[in-house]
């Protein structure tokens, strides 16, 4: 089977940008997140997660910060910051965009 | 959205740099905590911890490479590298301290002969006027047949300022030349600068005089009615002691009363290169100072004497202003076709206006800077060289970072990282090269009756160029080697410490770089020797006339507001008075005499009878006006003809004295004596030719020789003018009696400029040279020890490379000198090559001096049969050091060695 979550090039930004702002996750939640969401269909990479959530910290989107976790161990929060709710609602307005053109090409009927 | 993000990034940026430590460890700890849960997650579904632990490595992927992903999310990994690279390149630096020295010291040396010519390129060309937004003003300029930078006049002015639409303000200024300036009635009028300025001078420019105030609109509107004056800033400090109360106090310049009403800031020393306004005056007051007396300055409307710069609107493109101003041209010459007849008018930039033709500084800057990067790229092919012979025994070093993994890529910049740090020493050693050369330009005083500024100095911008140029040479000398040493084969680097790669190329570099040395500083010698040669030349052929026991002085009765006939009658009396003193043989007047720094003043003349070519209005030559015994006192030889007497007044037939230039440019196959020219364009009076003078040298020795004209005081009355005294002993000692002859008839007229004549004969024909010389001098030095270094360094390099080699051919038979000529063969033909390119430059540079500078008339073989051989022989001496030590190897050791 081939990966599920390499079926939309470029969103896992937007998807971890929504997720993050339901509430400040770590790193592992995230991954389990993104999962249980999306019934396992986007279950991404755990190589992959890591970087693209560096990458969004130093874009500014997101930040991070060292917290008892409920098991009394340290770990890093990511919660979104002001500017990455300016990029959220950008992107989600682009993917609503393409989705929308999408559907309408897919369903066009065959004459 | 930009400033706004980098609030939120800049600290995350800045905390990679500098917590390095605590963000790599969080970035494991990160990890590990995703590691732990995986594993949990594994025991939870009943695997073994083993394969639990397995089971999350491998759904990472590789722990270093995700961390080396992140940190490369970081964004910063090019700063960081870059500290490594420092740090490591600080590190192999100090392993060869002695070829880091030995580098530093070329790039120092460089880099500082760029220095010193830079500043002088950046005075003279590119340095923007000193006000905000320099790169608004332009200069407008009036142009006609013969001058294509003519000034405007007063009425041009006006009509110019209120039509032309494209600027946001114009402005005139004329400088008012020498005026005598005293702080209080009665005290001897010193000689100072004045500019004369349109009232809106200061706010067009943006400069706010502080204290006090600048000119307002209406105080050039009237002629003669309002005297202010707004003092320079080093003129305040100087003769005001920076005394704000100065504002409102009442001076003296030419006689006339004026208020002082400002002080120009010090930010603004004025538009100059040379100079600095000690004052500036209002255009209205032009009658008290300037002017030619023949023309009304307010009325005429060919009294050109204005210069006028205007601040560009912004969004109107040169190209508009241009058309612009030639339309308004047009319309001057419809309306008055007297005075603009084939006139035009152009809108010129600061760059265009400073590298104007006839200008002979910014050639002389140009020509050094061209010169000090030949040394500069001498420099640098010599450290390349070294590098890449340091390169050559880190092969094995290199080697194995290549086999461990390194990118060619991020070798390179290693590299390229400590040739950097080189050339950055080496930049800060040539600062203080370029500081002496400069303060050895600054020293140069030039004796004229206004101070010269001399206006190269160490700015930020000389730092700044500094600084491109000491980064500009770690590329040029750092790439090549860089490049060649990384390109190898692994597999033999590894092998051996000191191997060569095969291929020829690594050769070809080394052997183009001694070529290009030893091209470049033939050049530069020829260009050094050619410049000391002419002024041996200038210096033996003479300047046609005895230049000593003479004493030279310089009146202008206008500063203590003598009108015409009372300054005729002081001269005459002077004269007089003068010619019965003891110890003097003779006395004349001249306007300025040759070889002074005033510059004369132009003649336009039709030669009668003579068909003028169709473009060309009227012919020009320099000029002089002198009377009846500067020939004799000077000792001019008048050729043909008479010199002019003391009947050729104003009422006697006009009459001129040409050089004999001129007599045979005009007349090459008649005699000139007795022909007529009519003076100012066709419409002036008619001229006779009554004597013809020896050519002398006017403006500099050695000058090719040019037309010259004389015409007498009598007939051209000039206020202004230059005694000069032939005495029969020390013409210094004449000096206090000339003094008390003029106190006793004129007890406040000052004299401006006293001194020898073999003192202004020094100053223009040995010491400005010699500075040039010194300069161009010093850098084909630099150059040749430079090529020396790197043609040893090249054979000591073959040598030692085929110390083996040479040992079994010794063994097997040869001799010494077939071992000899084995090493130098190929540094022969090097120095061969590269003598040839290099005289072929030099002839270039000749041609480019020639027709730049002065004519030495032809090529002077002499300087390439001194200079050729001279180089080719130390150049092979150079050679055959290390390659005689080759010749001695003992087969058995050479054998020996790896």
């Amino acid at each position: 089977m081939s990966k599920p979550n390499d079926l939309v090039l470029g969103t896992l930004d937007l998807l971890l940008l929504k997720i993050l702002a339901l509430e400040p996750l770590h790193g592992w939640a995230i991954g389990l997140r993104l999962r249980s969401i999306s019934d396992d269909v986007l279950q991404v990479s755990e190589g992959s997660l890591y970087p693209a959530l560096h990458k969004l910290e130093q874009e500014g989107w997101i930040t991070a910060e060292w917290k008892q976790t409920e098991n009394n161990r340290r770990a890093k929060f990511y919660s979104l910051t002001r500017l990455g709710r300016k990029q959220l609602e950008s992107e989600t307005a682009n993917w609503e965009r393409l989705s929308s053109a999408i559907s309408r090409v897919v369903q066009l009927r065959e004459a | 959205m930009r400033i706004e993000h980098w609030w939120f990034t800049l600290p995350l940026r800045l905390r990679s740099v500098f917590r390095r430590n605590r963000v790599e460890q969080e970035l494991a700890e990160e990890l590990q905590f995703h590691l732990e849960h995986k594993i949990e997650e594994g025991l939870a579904a009943g695997l073994s911890p083993q394969e639990a632990r397995y089971r999350a490595m491998r759904a990472m992927g590789g722990l270093e490479q995700r961390k080396e992903e992140m940190r490369e999310m970081r964004r910063v990994h090019w700063l960081t590298d870059f500290l490594d690279d420092f740090k490591y390149a600080l590190v192999s630096l100090r392993r060869t301290p002695g070829l880091a020295a030995l580098v530093v010291v070329t790039l120092a040396l460089g880099i500082g002969m760029t220095t010193t010519p830079f500043s002088m390129v950046d005075a003279l060309i590119f340095r923007p006027y000193p006000v905000p937004r320099p790169h608004e003003v332009v200069n407008l300029v009036s142009t006609s047949r013969d001058k294509d930078l003519d000034a405007f006049s007063y009425r041009e002015f006006l009509d110019l300022r209120d039509h032309a639409k494209s600027y946001d303000g114009m402005i005139a200024h004329s400088n008012a030349g020498a005026v005598g300036f005293s702080a209080a009635p009665g005290a001897t009028p010193k000689v100072k600068g004045g500019m004369m300025v349109s009232a809106n001078y200061f706010d067009v420019l943006g400069v706010t005089p502080r204290p006090g105030r600048g000119f307002q609109p209406n105080e050039d509107k009237v002629p003669g009615r309002d005297a202010v004056v707004v003092l320079g800033p080093d003129f305040w400090k100087n003769e005001f002691a920076s005394d704000p109360a100065v504002i409102g106090r009442r001076v003296l310049l030419n006689g006339k009363e004026f208020t002082v009403i400002g002080v120009a800031p010090e930010s603004f020393p004025g538009l100059q290169i040379f100079s600095r306004p000690d004052f500036y005056l209002p255009l209205s007051m032009a009658g008290v100072f300037s002017g030619s007396p023949r023309k009304e300055f307010f009325e005429d409307r060919d009294d050109r004497a204005l210069n006028v710069k205007a601040r560009l609107k912004s969004g109107v493109t040169l190209g508009q202003a241009r058309t612009e101003l030639a339309g308004i041209a047009q319309t001057f010459e419809r309306e008055f076709p007297a005075a603009n007849r084939d006139r035009g008018a152009l809108v010129r930039t600061q760059f265009e206006m400073r590298t104007r033709d006839d200008d002979v500084n910014w050639k002389f800057s140009v020509i050094f800077m061209i010169l000090a990067l030949a040394v500069l790229l001498v420099a640098c092919t010599n450290v390349a060289g070294l590098l890449l012979s340091r390169a050559r025994t880190r092969t094995r070093e290199i080697s194995v970072r290549l086999a461990l993994g390194a990118g060619r890529f991020r070798l390179i910049r290693l590299l390229l990282t400590e040739s950097l740090m080189l050339s950055l020493l080496g930049g800060l050693g040539g600062l203080a090269v370029g500081y002496a050369g400069i303060q050895l330009l600054s020293n140069f005083s030039i004796p004229t009756e206004l101070p010269v500024t001399i206006p190269f100095r160490m700015d930020g911008r000389v730092l700044l160029a500094s600084v491109a140029i000491s980064l500009a040479s770690a590329f040029l000398c750092g790439l090549a080697p860089a490049l060649q040493s990384t390109r190898g084969d692994l597999a033999n680097g590894l092998k051996s410490a000191d191997v060569d790669l095969p291929g020829k190329r690594r050769l070809w570099g080394r052997n183009a770089l001694v070529v290009a040395q030893v091209a470049m500083s033939l050049m530069l010698l020829t260009a050094a020797f050619l410049m000391a040669r002419s002024f041996q030349h200038s210096l033996v052929g003479g300047i046609g006339f005895a230049k000593d026991h003479l004493l030279i002085a310089r009146f202008d009765p206008r500063l203590v507001q003598y009108d015409a006939e009372e300054s005729r009658r002081f001269y005459e009396l002077l004269a007089a008075r003068v010619r019965e003193a003891p110890g003097i043989v003779g006395a004349a007047y001249t306007q300025n005499p040759p070889l002074g720094f005033s510059g004369f003043e132009s003649l336009a003349f039709v030669p009668e009878g003579f068909q003028m070519p169709r473009d060309r209005e009227s012919f020009t030559s320099a000029m002089d006006t002198v009377d009846e015994a500067f020939f004799e006192t000077m000792g001019i030889r008048i050729l043909r003809g008479r010199g002019f007497l003391a009947s050729d007044d104003e009422d006697a037939p006009r009459v001129a004295v040409v050089n004999e230039q001129f007599a045979k440019r005009y007349w090459p196959n008649s005699d000139a004596l007795g022909k007529r020219v009519r003076l100012d364009g066709r419409v002036g009076p008619p001229v006779e030719i009554v004597g013809i003078a020896q050519t002398i040298n006017y403006r500099a020795t050695g000058e090719r020789p040019i037309d010259f004209a004389y015409l007498p005081f009598a007939q051209h009355p000039r206020e202004r003018r230059v005694l000069v005294l032939r005495s029969s002993g020390d013409p210094l000692e004449r000096v206090e009696p000339l003094k008390e002859i003029v106190r006793a008839l004129a007890p406040n007229l000052p004299i401006s400029e006293v001194r020898s004549y073999e003192d202004l004969y020094r100053y223009h024909a040995v010491e400005g040279p010699q500075v040039a010389i010194r300069l161009v001098g010093t850098m084909g030095g630099v150059g040749l020890l430079l090529a020396i270094a790197g043609l040893y360094g090249l054979v000591a390099f073959n040598v030692s490379r085929r110390t083996r080699e040479i040992g079994i051919r010794m063994a097997i038979g040869a001799g010494p000198f077939a071992v000899l000529r084995l090493v130098m063969g190929k540094g022969l033909a090097l120095v061969g090559l590269g003598t040839a390119i290099g005289l072929a430059m030099g002839f270039a540079v000749e041609q480019l001096m020639n027709s730049m500078l002065f004519d030495t008339g032809g090529v002077d073989f002499v300087a390439y049969l001194v200079i050729g051989p001279l180089m080719v022989l130390v150049t092979l001496l150079a050679a055959y050091v290390p390659a005689r030590k080759a010749s001695h190897i003992a087969p058995t050791l050479a054998l020996r060695c790896e």
